[in-house]
């Protein structure tokens, strides 16, 4: 198995422990709860801040724990003509697509010289990205928010997108490097006899190659910089950005402190906030899934 | 913050894949383009994350004012050496945001991982509706995580969903304040914290099994081993790689843990009982105006990290980076393609 | 792989257009000579009837100065005192108008040379609102001006008051009296907001002021020194009150104004029977309601006198509400702030119900019996002390509040507050 078919789109199925025609398992009853159990608690409070958007803030004070009586639909149509909503999901979409732009175009460069070529210092290099892992944001926050008022970004989304990509790159680079070193030799050489520079075979041959991986980086990226809340916080919601331009968790917290009375309002916010990560989720569901399986079986 | 997405593989390359030998061409071409591809990532780099980190360390030195420039630092007067390390190591505060730091850190791996390792267990066989588990139990991982932390602090407050349940369930003396009770706080905390990250654990587990092979059982189960055997002497310790890495990203991800605690709790409950040290650095560093003594706070949140990572790659992950037992993809990665 | 790179390019440029055009969204640099200005407007008015009073304000304002754009916008009170505007002051990108603290704040503000000097350019405004502009001054000259002053006391619900057959207190240990009989009446005495430290911490300064002389609240104030045994007593008056168990459960959890488990939302909605809190707490305690209306049941007390202690028993502890303009705003920035103290919408402020209004003439339209009872508690008051945490400044007030939360939390002693706040100066 080599490592480019590690990162598989779908793992393949599940063995059985047992051998056909014995003994009956009692334990599949139990598993099946179990399993019932774990999702019904995963899943449980998300249906919960769903449901709520459907029920008036004084349902859901004289019961909180009922379903919705009535069932209204204002809360929804409260938050949906609500100009900072959409404001919100423009900002998180314009921070999270060009942070991942970024990582992808940086990381794949990054990680092409690093498992294609061999020079001197390549091994501190590499070292030196992989420590970046040890480098966590929370660390970086403070300083980099001076660096960035004196670079003239702090309040800026350029402010939170190069920052991103720079925390990105270890974890990028890192998952690239032994991907892109997986890519036979062989075609490497048989595209110099044909003529083409290190970098046409890069562009041509090696970019499509790297596809499933640069997808997996690139997923990776943009759910974390889609979810992510220190650096808005620290950059943007101390800036003059107006809310309705904030990111969507600094626009949920604010929502939800805001207009903390009317909490089927900001249940129906939250439930909002939580639906663009979900479609992400369930699209990219294989890619994601398959690449933590991928990762760790390789 | 950085979360826990980073696959095995990344964390155990450490020190780096094995370097291939090239034929040289053009040498002076070749570095132009090495130059050109890793200019924009380097620079990015040590531009934004390198370089922060070090003037943290230069901060940490100094007694800044709120809004501070440049200039402050060229002030001897600001200049207070260690002063503000030892004030952080001294002061009743820090010392408990390490310890809850901690306390998350450990309970986490005591209790994340067997329920992880149990329930991938018990799930690793034939099942209707396996794929729609798989979904099911990533959610929460999916969501960010100061959603997730809004969601329970609605369902978690003292009118909330939880206590309704409770009393209608007749156990109205359980009900408690979840996020208000300074005794019982840090654990809602570690519980939201759980509910959101074991999917993930459940979904690694799930994925290390696969590298199992199913021969050993078999031949263990032949032999008359019963179930649990099996797991305890055959599947776990293959497991144990797998077990490493997530313990890895587990601890990481724990000493970082910042925006779940900052939005669920109220900040008196927050300085009593839960601050960790990455919310009171930020505390500190940007809400109290004192950015020199945040950023030491800083600095010895990375020094921790740092410490604890080298040595859990050294002694921890050490066997796996070797590519010790039966992985199937060692093998072929070592001599296959190259 | 084009297609790719193409997607790539318009990536990153839809992001370098978004950094570009955000970063100079917040344009308010003195455009002075220009047709049209814009002026950025930040507050703290975010529930009750004052939002839709400054947007009134904002919008005839504009009326009334053609090509003058006013954007206001209202932050949660803490955000924005302690990170917004500081941080937007220290970016060089302030907001033109903005809500500006008395006290240490202040002083640090104007060191920095963040404020314009308005007392050339609306000189009777300032004198319109007589002693109160103060806190706002600095060396002589002023860089804020009040539009709302009044001290704190007691909001509380005359109903559950009647019902445990208890009067308004006159003395404190009439209150602590009214805390048992309330109790046995089966209602909660007092709800404090502590979870957000400051509400806990106004318990202190009120004991403070009790005990200690008003020499002994100057000196601290202009020197940090603590070394009067009446602050530690005060901590001590303060942990024998909490052996009664005035408050509500959970206090640690309670934020001070945000939604119905607030401790002015216990109070609006009658599961607490009476808040320590400053003069805007009516307008805040109404927008908790069902109806959005000040409770008709809602009374107001001054905090009583402590017997035999040291302190004046009619001082007061208070402090207002104020607007100041950058030093880089544009000159309408200073007419805006003089129309906002203009008698006329003064007297709409008082009558809104959101707080006492600073222009003696606009008192008489406070429609709210409680407002006027407070405005009259300021005119007797011997004396008014600024919030100790805003007279102290941010380093002092922070290691000073975090000290007493402490306390009310009972892991910290009266002795660790005063240690506190001296290690806090002595980093000053």
């Amino acid at each position: 198995m080599s490592a480019t078919t590690t990162i598989v789109t779908e793992e393949p199925e599940p063995r059985e422990v047992q051998t056909a025609g014995r003994r009956f398992d009692w334990g599949q009853p139990f598993v099946y709860l179990i399993a019932l159990v774990v999702a019904a608690v995963a899943i449980g409070p998300v249906l919960y801040v769903f449901t709520g958007g459907f029920r008036t803030t004084a349902d859901l004070n004289a019961n909180p724990a009922g379903l919705p009586d009535p069932w209204t639909l204002q809360n929804w149509v409260a938050v949906l003509t609500a100009p900072r909503f959409w404001g919100n999901v423009f900002a998180s979409t314009v921070l999270a697509v060009s942070t991942t732009v970024g990582v992808v175009i940086a990381g794949i460069m990054a990680a092409f010289v690093l498992a294609r070529y061999d020079f001197r210092g390549r091994q501190g290099l590499y070292t030196l990205f992989a420590a970046g892992l040890m480098f966590p944001l929370t660390v970086a926050a403070l300083p980099l928010t001076l660096l960035l008022r004196t670079l003239g970004l702090h309040g800026t989304y350029l402010g939170v997108i190069i920052p991103g990509i720079a925390f990105a790159l270890p974890t990028t680079i890192i998952i690239l490097v032994p991907f892109l070193r997986a890519i036979p030799e062989e075609l490497e050489e048989a595209a110099m006899i044909d003529g083409a520079t290190r970098i046409g075979f890069f562009w041509r041959i090696l970019l499509p190659l790297a596809k499933p991986g640069l997808i997996t980086v690139g997923i990776l990226a943009f759910v974390a910089s889609w979810n992510g809340y220190l650096l808005p916080l620290l950059v943007i919601s101390t800036g003059t950005l107006p809310q309705e331009l904030w990111p969507l968790p600094l626009g949920v917290t604010q929502f939800s402190t805001q207009y903390s009375q009317d909490t089927g309002a900001v249940l129906a916010y939250t439930s909002l906030a939580m639906i663009p990560a979900l479609v992400f989720f369930l699209l990219a569901e294989k890619r994601i899934v398959g690449g933590l399986t991928g990762a760790v079986k390789g | 913050m950085a979360t826990l997405t980073t696959p095995g593989s990344a964390v155990s390359a450490g020190p780096g894949p094995t370097p291939t030998r090239r034929p040289r061409r053009d040498s002076g071409r070749k570095r132009f383009e090495i130059i050109l591809f890793v200019t924009p990532a380097l620079v990015l780099f040590i531009g934004f994350v390198i370089l922060p980190v070090i003037l943290a360390a230069v901060y940490s030195f100094y007694n800044l004012p709120p809004a501070f420039q440049w200039s402050h630092l060229a002030d001897p007067a600001r200049f207070i050496g260690l002063d503000n390390y030892v004030r952080a190591l001294t002061t009743p505060e820090f010392q408990r945001a390490i310890g809850n730091t901690f306390f998350i850190l450990v309970m986490s791996l005591l209790i994340q991982g067997p329920i992880a390792i149990g329930v991938a267990l018990l799930l690793n066989r034939r099942l209707r509706g396996r794929s729609i588990f798989r979904l099911l139990i990533f959610v929460p991982y999916v969501l960010a995580e100061v959603i997730a932390g809004l969601a329970w602090k609605l369902i978690l407050q003292p009118t909330g969903a939880v206590n309704a349940t409770l009393e209608s369930l007749g156990l109205g003396e359980l009900a408690r304040n979840w996020l208000a009770d300074p005794d019982i706080a840090l654990w809602t905390i570690f519980f939201i914290l759980t509910w959101k990250y074991i999917g993930f654990a459940i979904l690694l587990m799930l994925a290390g099994l696969q590298g199992v092979p199913e021969e050993l059982g078999e031949a263990a189960q032949i032999d008359g081993a019963s179930w649990w055997q099996i797991q305890r002497h055959i599947t776990i310790p293959l497991l144990g790689p797998t077990i490493r890495i997530w313990a890895f990203l587990s601890i990481i991800g724990s000493l970082q843990v910042f925006d779940m605690i900052w939005v669920t709790v109220t900040p008196a409950v927050r300085r009593i009982a839960t601050e960790s040290m990455a919310t009171y650095m930020v505390q500190q560093g940007q809400f109290a105006g004192q950015p020199g003594y945040g950023s030491a706070i800083a600095v010895i949140l990375f020094v921790i990290s740092l410490v604890i990572a080298l040595i859990y790659q050294r002694f921890a992950l050490r066997r796996d980076l070797a590519g010790a037992i039966t992985r199937p993809g060692a093998r072929s990665k070592r001599t296959g393609v190259r | 792989m084009r297609v790719f790179a193409g997607v790539a390019a318009a990536g990153l440029a839809v992001g370098a257009l978004a950094g570009c055009s955000a970063g100079d969204g917040g344009d308010n640099g003195g455009d002075t000579g220009g047709e049209d200005v814009t002026i950025t407007w930040w507050h703290n008015a975010t529930s009750g009837p004052l939002p839709a009073v400054w947007e009134e304000v904002a919008a005839e304002f504009e009326a009334a100065n053609p090509g003058v754009t006013v954007e206001q916008t209202g932050y949660q009170n803490e955000e924005l005192q302690r990170t917004l505007i500081p941080n937007a002051l220290a970016a060089g990108d302030p907001p033109d108008l903005f809500q500006v603290w008395p006290g240490g704040e202040l002083r640090d503000q104007v060191e920095n040379g963040y404020l314009m000097a308005l007392d050339d350019v609306i000189p009777d405004t300032i004198s319109s609102v007589g002693a109160t502009v103060n806190p706002w001054q600095v060396g002589g000259a002023t860089y804020g001006i009040p539009f709302t002053f009044g001290i704190e006391g007691f909001w509380y619900n005359t109903e559950q008051f009647d019902a445990a057959g208890v009067a308004a207190p006159e003395t404190f240990d009439d209150l602590v009296d009214a805390v048992g009989a309330l109790r046995e009446s089966g209602s909660t005495p007092i709800a404090v907001g502590a979870g957000d430290g400051w509400p806990a911490a106004h318990w202190w300064y009120q004991f403070a002021l009790k005990s200690c002389s008003p020499k002994t609240l100057a000196a601290a104030e202009t020197e940090f020194d603590f070394s009067d045994s009446c602050w530690v007593e005060a901590g001590e008056q303060l942990q024998d009150f909490l052996g009664v168990e005035p408050f509500q459960d959970g206090f640690l959890g309670t934020p001070a104004q945000q939604g119905a488990g607030s401790s002015a939302g216990l109070v609006a909605n009658g599961q607490a029977s009476m808040e320590l809190m400053g003069h805007w707490n009516a307008g805040v305690i109404g927008g908790l309601t069902e109806d959005q209306q000040v409770p008709a049941v809602l009374g107001w007390f001054p905090m009583p006198g402590i017997s035999g202690a040291a302190g004046d028993p009619t001082a007061a502890l208070g402090g207002g509400d104020g607007f100041g303009c950058s030093a880089d705003a544009p000159p309408q920035c200073a007419d805006l702030l003089a129309f906002i103290l203009s008698e006329d919408v003064q007297k709409r402020f008082a009558a809104s119900g959101s707080g006492i209004p600073t222009v003696p003439a606009a008192v008489s339209s406070l429609e709210d019996p409680n407002l006027v009872m407070v405005a009259e508690g300021l005119a007797e008051a011997s004396f008014v002390q600024l919030w100790l945490d805003t007279a102290f400044g941010t380093t002092v007030g922070n290691a000073m509040n975090e000290g007493i939360v402490n306390l009310f939390a009972g892991t910290g002693t009266p002795e660790d507050i005063v240690t506190r706040m001296q290690d806090a100066a002595a980093t000053l």
